[in-house]
């Protein structure tokens, strides 16, 4: 029935996700199993010149300390927030959600200037702050032992806001009867939020987790634009993504390039499928 | 008074977060406001940001203008491309049977949560293989590719769509299609205005593949461009700086990046106008 005209529908799909997806992938395969003169076969070769290149490991460190600092601050601060936002009825709660959302309109390249301009001491409102730390030039604020903060901070201010959204939509689908039940059970506000609410929002927060953490090893412009205007006080390879692009476009090595795609495509969709299959939020299916 | 306490604590966190969010945000707007010719910030007024705008567009001869119509291009044609395919995929993979169905919606969740920026490296390759590097077109096609907007198109068809609305089509004689182009596409206004405005604003704010693809420094997207704005600004490069004609200052910085931020906003306010609309004609219906 209808196979046709499902064909018609998706067809133009497909094509692209072949050619937008699936094709590239398959092709950095095919392109990392070359030597390195690209004329045969290399077998494993770029995968050993990528990962005994030193910045290999320095980069995935760099990606995980950075990832040990936001994903705590992430979950935390969202549930929290949300929690908070959720206890607080109409306008109050509606609006407070409204102005964390807000630095959400600043995504990426807008964010990150808003940002040189927080962490530029000669020129910040939070100046104080860095003079606080001892820092007086943008230069000392960004230096490299900052950076994993830095970043924390600058991906939480942009994304916080849309997961509290978020979370506070799965908050306010828990039904009424339920939380009255609890209350006459004699549990309290934070018993309520701890033993009721939390669990309910659990298949989120796997989601929130999973999904940020494959977000930190695709890093890139950040760190790459922090580099390119402090004139290389940070390495301008600082997280895996940053070196893959390296190869691709300096070194022009396209196998180490494919090879590098490789690993963080592999790592990603690793993360990918426990999403789409833990998670319990694509179970949509009757 | 525990209970008040608490209530006193939450509704002083809510507002110190608050402040946290929106300060950074307000303070940069501000800086818009300011006029700074490298002997320091003064004064607020309306004036001084025309002013720095028009700073801004002898910056290289006006080149400006050409990232922000590039990324207008890329943007736009991305958004529209992803609406025309991923409606009709969303709808077949909602509401239609077919071989392959399964497989394809498991491919459309793994591409959606694996982060976009690991495939950049992969599409460069297959893109320069291709010959097709400088582009605009190109990653206009590509950027259509938006399986997020096929999940939404599908969430919205099996949440809007009606299975006895389709069955009884089917035995009025409707062809698939026909049921597609006559009852799902009428229906479709908020999927649309939804997929529109989030590849919209993921394409405007994407960096890294215009950054790859749109290599050369007129032909690429106003992503690309604010980075090499600030890198000319006497602010962190003096001696660069010093031979150019225009000084870009940070109120000058400051204008540009509320510039870019511009059409995210209106698309936005746009969007949801479109949205409202479209569920004023399903209730009026019911």
């Amino acid at each position: 029935m209808g196979r046709r005209a499902a064909a018609v529908l998706v067809l133009p799909y497909v094509a692209l996700l072949l050619v937008g997806g699936l094709g590239p992938a398959g092709y950095a395969v095919v392109k990392s199993l070359q030597n390195e003169s690209e004329t045969g076969f290399g077998g494993l070769s770029s995968y050993r010149r990528v990962v005994t290149d030193l910045r290999f490991a320095e980069t995935f460190g760099n990606v995980a300390l950075t990832m040990v600092i936001w994903l705590p601050l992430m979950l935390l601060g969202v549930v929290g927030l949300a929690l908070l936002v959720d206890a607080s009825p109409g306008r109050f709660g509606t609006t407070m959600r409204f102005v964390y959302y807000l630095p959400g309109a600043l995504t990426g390249v807008a964010n990150f200037m808003l940002w040189l301009f927080l962490l530029d001491p000669g020129q910040s409102p939070v100046a104080f702050l860095w003079h606080g730390f001892g820092h007086h030039t943008l230069g000392e604020v960004a230096q490299p032992g900052n950076l994993p903060y830095i970043l924390a901070a600058m991906l939480f201010f942009q994304g916080a806001g849309t997961w509290v959204v978020v979370l506070t939509g799965g908050l306010n689908s828990i039904s009424e009867d339920l939380l009255e039940a609890a209350r006459l059970d004699g549990a309290g506000a934070w018993g309520i939020a701890w033993r009721v609410k939390l669990p309910m929002i659990r298949p989120w927060l796997g989601y929130l987790a999973l999904l940020n953490l494959a977000y930190g090893f695709q890093l890139f412009l950040e760190p790459q634009v922090l580099s390119q205007v402090t004139h290389g006080l940070i390495a301008p390879q600082w997280t895996p993504n940053q070196l893959g692009f390296s190869y691709a476009y300096q070194i022009l090595d396209t196998p180490m390039a494919a090879a590098m795609s490789v690993i963080l495509l592999t790592v990603t969709l690793g993360v990918g499928l426990l999403v789409v299959r833990r998670s319990g939020l694509f179970d949509d299916e009757r | 008074m525990p209970v008040n306490l608490g209530r006193a604590g939450r509704i002083l966190t809510l507002l110190l977060v608050a402040v946290g969010f929106a300060y950074p945000v307000a303070a940069f707007a501000l800086v818009g406001l300011r006029r700074d010719d490298g002997s320091g910030p003064t004064g607020l007024s309306l004036g001084n940001a025309r002013d720095s705008w028009h700073t801004v567009l002898r910056f290289n001869d006006g080149v400006v203008l050409s990232w922000l119509g590039n990324s207008l291009i890329v943007a736009t044609g991305g958004a529209l491309v992803a609406v025309a395919v991923g409606l009709p995929a969303g709808y077949a993979l909602a509401r239609l049977r077919f071989p392959g169905r399964r497989l394809l919606r498991f491919c459309t969740l793994l591409t959606m949560v694996v982060p976009n920026t690991v495939l950049v490296i992969p599409l460069y390759l297959e893109v320069s293989a291709a010959g097709a590097v400088n582009n605009i077109w190109v990653v206009a096609l590509l950027m259509g590719f938006y399986p997020f907007g096929v999940y939404l198109t599908y969430i919205h068809f099996r949440t809007t769509l009606p299975v006895p609305v389709l069955e009884a089509a089917r035995i009025d004689g409707l062809s698939e299609t026909d049921i597609f182009r006559r009852i799902a596409l009428p229906a479709s206004k908020p999927a649309v205005a939804l997929v529109g405005f989030f590849s919209f604003v993921a394409n405007w704010t994407n960096f890294f593949l215009p950054l790859v693809l749109l290599p050369l420094s007129s032909s690429t997207t106003i992503s690309v461009g604010l980075p090499q704005l600030v890198s000319s600004s006497p602010l962190f490069d003096p001696t660069n700086a010093a031979g150019l004609d225009v000084r870009l200052y940070a109120p000058q910085l400051a204008v540009a990046t509320l510039v870019t931020v511009a059409p995210v906003v209106a698309v936005f306010v746009i969007a949801q106008r479109a949205l409202t609309r479209g569920q004023m004609l399903g209730a009026g219906r019911r």
